[in-house]
């Protein structure tokens, strides 16, 4: 499994294509921020339309990249949330956390 | 196959005239009931007014890519079973009528054996799930118990919870819920995998080495290898009765309360690695209880009352 990216100006975009909830889909994000990273990309969108479920498992490699873009002093943001996704951001207070993208 | 004493229903949208008489006398010759519509929108009026076990759709119904109507039905009706009809059957063509969600495709010339095998299983699959879901309207205590050993529960992308769909089906839990409840299941598993079986500790997943790759993955595939970790079960069990679910995970581990009943560093907030999948589990039911030091944990959650008969249709 491997996440789409972009990048678009000084930002770089990753799509989430599946529901986050496995080891597969955990590395597959990790992979692809990775990729981004390596580029020198430090501020880095996810686009998480393409997910219906996330977990904590997922919600875990999210905040992994949250972490490591942080310390170099860039940014994690996500685009606008929905469903479950959405719920799950805001139980958990990621929202708070991740800039949205509206661009 | 039989598909019992009620025939198959079918919503025929097809916009030339003489295909929709060739299909007409091929159902009144079955003894099948029909509609027909000409076009796109009478389809979707079609569907707001009746039910039908089948929808049989020319995909040019409405230009000729037009795959897209077929993508539209299934979002207000998801479970319909829609039979394509292509003209132009190409591999791009099919690509994308199946990724329109459509159940199953045929080309023209229509081969009519084939269609009527098809309509059959399609039927048979239908009649199956209503029979199952009016017996569940008379259940009232049913229980399930399965228990899995770490290696293989790892290779799992998440378990199936059928009682929970049953409990779903018939009103007693939203289909929201059922949601939630699964994803707290594959939560509480999760739990009595990584950090139960295999005694993996959530301060790991913050070392990471200089490929970007935590400490925790590693450990994890390192027990997953070793039989003292991997051979512990993780038992779940769900019992349902007396106007609620109760589902308990069990892990062979140590339990990550200490004596005091209390968790060691176990903190719920966004950033923490550990205490997610708690919260998530909170949310999905009314109450959470933890025996055995933490490594069984029981979720509680109530049900509403079940629909009456006249709600489920036939």
């Amino acid at each position: 499994m491997e996440f789409p990216t972009k990048v678009v100006g000084d930002k770089a975009y990753i799509r989430v294509t599946s529901d986050l909830d496995t080891e597969t889909a955990g590395e597959a994000l990790r992979s692809a921020f990775n990729e981004m990273y390596d580029q020198g990309k430090r501020t880095i969108v996810l686009d998480l339309s393409g997910a219906q479920i996330i977990n904590s498992y997922g919600i875990g490699k999210v905040l992994m990249c949250y972490k490591r873009l942080k310390a170099e002093n860039g940014v994690l943001m996500v685009k606008p949330l929905d469903g479950f996704v959405k719920e799950t951001f805001e139980l958990l207070m990621l929202d708070k956390l991740l800039p949205i993208d509206d661009s | 196959m039989s598909v019992g004493v009620n025939p198959p229903s079918i919503l025929l949208a097809d916009g030339d005239e003489q295909s929709r008489e060739m299909f007409g006398t091929f159902f009144e010759g079955r003894g099948w009931v029909y509609d027909v519509v000409p076009d796109s929108s009478s389809m979707v009026g079609a569907l707001e007014k009746g039910t039908y076990d089948i929808v049989i759709a020319d995909v040019e119904l409405s230009g000729p890519d037009a795959t897209h109507f077929l993508t539209d039905i299934l979002d207000k009706h998801p479970s319909q079973p829609i039979i394509a009809v292509s003209p132009n059957p190409t591999y791009e063509n099919v690509l994308r009528v199946f990724r329109s969600g459509a159940t199953d495709l045929l080309a023209r010339p229509i081969d009519f054996s084939w269609l009527e095998r098809v309509v059959q299983q399609i039927v048979f699959s239908r009649r199956n799930d209503e029979r199952e879901r009016a017996t569940y309207r008379f259940v009232t205590k049913e229980q399930a118990e399965m228990r899995f050993s770490s290696a293989d529960l790892a290779q799992l992308a998440s378990i199936s919870l059928p009682l929970v769909g049953r409990l779903a089906q018939s009103g007693m839990l939203s289909h929201t819920d059922a949601l939630k409840i699964r994803l707290a299941v594959q939560e509480a598993v999760l739990n009595g995998l990584e950090h139960g079986n295999l005694e993996l500790d959530s301060q790991w997943k913050e070392e990471l080495s200089a490929d970007g790759r935590d400490k925790f993955s590693s450990m994890r595939k390192k027990r997953l290898a070793d039989r003292a970790y991997a051979d512990r079960s993780v038992t779940v069990k769900l019992v349902y009765g007396d106007g609620r679910l109760e589902i308990t995970v069990r892990d062979e581990g140590k339990g990550f309360l200490n004596a005091r009943g209390v968790s060691d560093g176990c903190k719920v907030d966004s950033l923490s690695c550990s205490g997610r999948g708690l919260a998530l589990m909170s949310s999905a039911v009314d109450e959470v209880q933890f025996g055995e030091n933490g490594s069984e944990v029981t979720m509680i959650k109530r049900l509403h009352e079940r629909k009456s008969t006249e709600d489920y249709g036939s």
